[in-house]
């Protein structure tokens, strides 16, 4: 047994608890159930470090950059020394501040209550016994996990992850059951305090059980029938293009009419989701394709946010008749005013690189917001008040005759749609099994009029008048809808411009500019040219943010936006569209956005702790980021190996030897 | 020496600072078309700012660059780049995390006939199969020597008149420099003119036509690669011939 590693395992494991317990975490979670009284998600947010640690006490790190475990039950001693080490540092702290109440004037969250809490109502001493042996017993858990068989492991996992999933997604779930009507089933899972109740939770369990061993295998056989990297064949590739196209239908078919159930949060959430998938797939361009470090890109986003407002709302301060446009209409507008910011902020660094451009870009993203709440711009953009009644829409005469079209094209989209379902064989399609030769129904002419009738039907949902249009701010379904179509426009965009020549270019300049001009490209106006395209991705964004919110003030655009957009870009692989997408839906989503609410709103003013906590991983084990560009990914992995390799030469060769 | 032809690159009493200093003194040059043509010169004497002028990346303050006749002073480089100047750069600084075939392509950035490019690319791996072989690996991971391959590759794909060649000897085992010298008469050969830029002065004048020499932003030399093999002055100085 390597007892210096377990020592170190187990304290750094000790020192990891103690932080959850030290910056509040465990008791602002105190009170919030699980499964309702047995398990808090206080308990839940330290119960995971000693099985984690007792884990990584015991495996090994071989040269080849694999983790490689021979189980053997001295693991499960290893283990519990690790966590029993993790569980007697928390135990220490109780301890301590019991002896010392004053450590609470620099760590508030030190408080007599904690500490009763953490010696279970006994003595210091019973706590910090019982921590002991509870780290104990987790860390054997932990250390054991390979010796158990597979099938229990799996069990186990599918519990985990399901009452959690479900305990902490009560809100959504709640939601989504009462819009189908389905209170009653609502009430019999959930308790009246929040958290699952216990035989919800069993039952919950059971059935997600039940269901991983039914549908083991099934995902796996319909994957492998969409030839992923095997073999560069034109056939293939066809292949692979009309699978996802038939999935991408499905997908927009099931996006235009799901933001129905979802209840008023989802979409809520959903929307910041899509506003940042839109901001970072702008982004990305500027950083992930030339890149270029742009540190103030929030501005874009307020331009467009501040046109679209001051066009939209009749209490607009820059006209004596506010024009009261609609959305459709000040859209044009939004994407000139976001090139011309492109042009005005891109032209004067255009000569310079990286930490130089992030400092003075920094720097612009900082005029532009003050300028916008300056008393000399007040005329227009109302200065500190900001702009009131964004996208307000008095009056239903305009928005009658939208109406009409909206329902219209949303009709002979649906029925191009079935046509082209009915040409596609949907019910062969959808028996499984079935699927072996899609190519066979994948006609140019079904084709068409599948996409068409999505277009035409997702357009005419979305379209003004279908929507309905509240006083302020749009109802989140439509929001969400009409993100989703800003999105994926985004996303075509942004990946028609990667394969373009100009998107070489792009790529060209970020690996060497001087050498990129040299082969003949302007590298001026193709500079130019990304900030102006990430820009007006940005002001589609803000677009939408200001009918979303219907305000808009100066404070909606501070730093920390831009920061938390080149965030979502790193966590998701810089200079890959679907990893912002992935970057986007897990910062944004699960843990919500800077003014955001995400999934885990429970975990509100630690949101930045844990987007910290996340970077560093990040930058530690995975650099390339969640979902990366394929070429990245092997590079710095290629890197990462070499060094492993090259470091862990000797140390390997030893653990052979002894 | 006096030609009746028009040359392809034609330097006229060029002048080019760099702020207060005057790196270029009224050098005048010219390049015929078929020639190889080389620059010597040691450190700092002005042979990268020659290139940077020919290519725009420098004004000069002061003189004129033609291309084939046109005054081209004021051109940026995609104008030059267009009218059938190319470089292959010092250290061959490919697009290293791209793959061969995107560096090739990039070569061909402003090219309008792009139905023209795959008949390119076959004729660069006539004469360098090894590129074909590599075509979807990243630049970053082929050894020297094959850089060099994919280096003058990308600025062939072009389509030059003029090729300038920035240290073309810099960084390569002495194997590779004769293989990288006989590259150059290769595609001479072919029918693209030749400009060398070279420290190694004895490989440079073996294959060129003629050749300049650069001290400190002059030209002090200027004659037939045969007589400047055999000038005494030049052979102390740069032929490494001790007394």
């Amino acid at each position: 047994m390597d007892w210096g590693k377990i020592v170190r395992q187990g304290l750094i494991g000790g020192v990891a608890l103690s932080f959850i317990v030290a910056v509040g975490l465990f008791e602002a979670f105190a009170n919030r159930m699980v499964i309702d009284p047995i398990l808090t998600s206080g308990w839940v947010l330290v119960l995971w470090v000693p099985v984690v640690f007792g884990y990584r006490a015991t495996r090994q790190v071989v040269p080849d950059g694999a983790t490689v475990r021979a189980a053997r039950p001295a693991d499960i001693a290893a283990g519990a020394v690790t966590g029993a080490i993790a569980g007697a540092v928390l135990g220490l702290l109780v301890v301590i501040t019991s002896a010392k109440p004053d450590v609470r004037d620099t760590l508030l969250a030190l408080s007599p209550s904690l500490v009763q809490r953490l010696s279970f109502g006994h003595s210091v001493g019973y706590g910090f016994g019982v921590l002991t042996l509870g780290g104990a017993i987790l860390g054997a858990i932990g250390g054991g996990i390979d010796l158990v068989p597979q099938v229990v492991r799996r069990v186990v996992s599918t519990v985990v992850v399901t009452i959690l999933g479900f305990a902490f997604g009560e809100l959504v779930v709640g939601d989504i059951l009462r819009s189908l009507g389905l209170r009653s089933v609502d009430q019999f899972f959930y308790a009246q305090s929040r958290g699952l109740k216990p035989l919800g939770a069993v039952i919950l369990a059971v059935v997600f059980v039940a269901l991983r061993f039914l549908l083991k295998g099934k995902f796996k056989a319909i994957r492998e029938r969409i030839p992923l990297g095997t073999g560069e064949t034109e056939e293939n590739r066809a292949t692979r293009r009309n699978w996802f196209l038939v999935l991408g239908i499905i997908a927009l078919a099931a996006g235009a009419w799901a933001p129905n159930l979802f209840g008023l949060y989802l979409n809520e959430v959903l929307s910041n989701v899509g506003l940042f998938i839109l901001l970072g797939l702008g982004l990305n361009i500027v950083v992930g394709f030339a890149g270029l470090l742009d540190l103030g890109y929030v501005a874009f986003f307020a331009v467009g946010a501040y046109t679209m407002a001051i066009f939209t709302s009749p209490a607009s301060p820059a006209f004596d008749a506010p024009p009261q446009w609609a959305f459709f209409q000040a859209l044009p507008l939004v994407l000139i005013a976001a090139a011309l910011a492109g042009l005005f902020i891109g032209t004067p660094v255009i000569r310079m690189r990286g930490d130089y451009l992030a400092i003075v870009t920094l720097g612009f993203g900082e005029i532009i917001r003050i300028a916008f709440l300056s008393d000399w711009l007040k005329p227009l953009f109302g200065g500190a008040q900001g702009v009131l009644q964004a996208g307000f829409f008095p009056g239903e005469q305009r928005g009658g005759i939208i109406v009409q079209w909206g329902l219209v094209l949303a009709t002979i989209g649906i029925i191009t749609l079935i046509v082209g379902l009915l040409r596609l064989n949907a019910t062969r399609l959808i028996t499984a099994g079935k699927m072996s030769d899609i190519r066979a129904y994948s006609q140019p002419v079904t084709i068409g009029l599948l996409v068409a009738g999505a277009a035409l039907t997702i357009f005419g949902l979305v379209s003004p008048g279908f929507a309905v249009w509240k006083i302020y701010g749009i109802e989140p379904p439509s929001m969400f809808r009409i993100t989703l179509v800003f999105v994926a426009l985004a996303a075509f965009v942004s990946w028609r411009l990667r394969d373009s020549r100009v998107g070489r270019a792009w790529m060209a300049i970020r690996e060497d500019e001087q050498i990129a001009q040299q082969m003949g490209i302007n590298i001026v106006t193709t500079k130019l040219l990304a900030f102006v395209m990430g820009a007006m991705l940005a002001s589609l964004g803000g677009a939408l943010f200001a009918v979303k919110l219907g305000s808009i003030y100066p404070h909606s655009f501070e730093i920390m936006q831009s920061i938390i957009i080149l965030v979502v870009v790193i966590v998701g692989g810089m200079g890959s569209i679907k990893g912002v997408m992935i970057g986007a839906l897990v910062l944004i989503g699960v843990l919500g956005g800077p003014t955001q609410p995400g999934l885990l709103r429970e975990f509100g003013e630690y949101k930045l702790l844990v987007y910290g906590v996340l970077l560093i991983w990040m930058m530690l084990k995975r650099p390339e980021g969640l979902w990366p560009e394929a070429r990245r990914a092997k590079e710095l992995h290629q890197e990462e190996m070499l060094q492993d390799a090259w470091l862990n030469v000797e140390p390997a060769s030893e653990g052979v030897s002894g | 020496m006096s030609d009746e032809r028009t040359p392809l690159l034609e330097f006229r009493n060029v002048n080019t600072y760099y702020g207060p200093v005057h790196v270029l003194k009224d050098v005048s040059l010219k390049i015929y078309p078929g020639e190889i043509v080389c620059l010597l010169g040691g450190n700092a004497s002005g042979k990268s700012t020659t290139l940077k002028t020919i290519l725009g990346m420098v004004i000069p303050a002061s003189g004129q660059v033609l291309i084939d006749g046109h005054d081209v002073t004021k051109w940026t480089t995609s104008q030059r780049v267009e009218h059938g100047i190319s470089m292959v750069p010092e250290n061959r600084r490919l697009f290293k995390r791209m793959t061969v075939r995107e560096n090739l392509e990039i070569g061909a950035y402003l090219r309008k006939d792009k139905e023209n490019l795959e008949a390119d690319m076959e004729q660069i791996f006539e004469m360098f199969p090894r590129v074909k072989e590599r075509l979807n690996q990243k630049a970053g991971t082929l050894s020297g020597g094959e850089q060099q391959m994919v280096a003058v590759g990308r600025a062939l794909m072009s389509r030059p008149k003029l090729l300038l060649m920035d240290e073309p000897s810099m960084g390569l085992a002495p194997i590779l420099v004769a293989q990288s010298f006989e590259i150059i008469k290769q595609i001479h050969e072919a029918g693209t003119s030749v400009f060398v830029v070279e420290q190694n002065a004895n490989m440079a004048l073996s294959i060129a036509d003629r050749g300049y020499v650069l001290q400190t932003g002059q030209l002090v030399l200027a004659d037939t690669a045969a007589n400047l093999l055999a000038n005494p002055q030049m052979r102390q100085a740069y032929l490494g011939e001790v007394q």
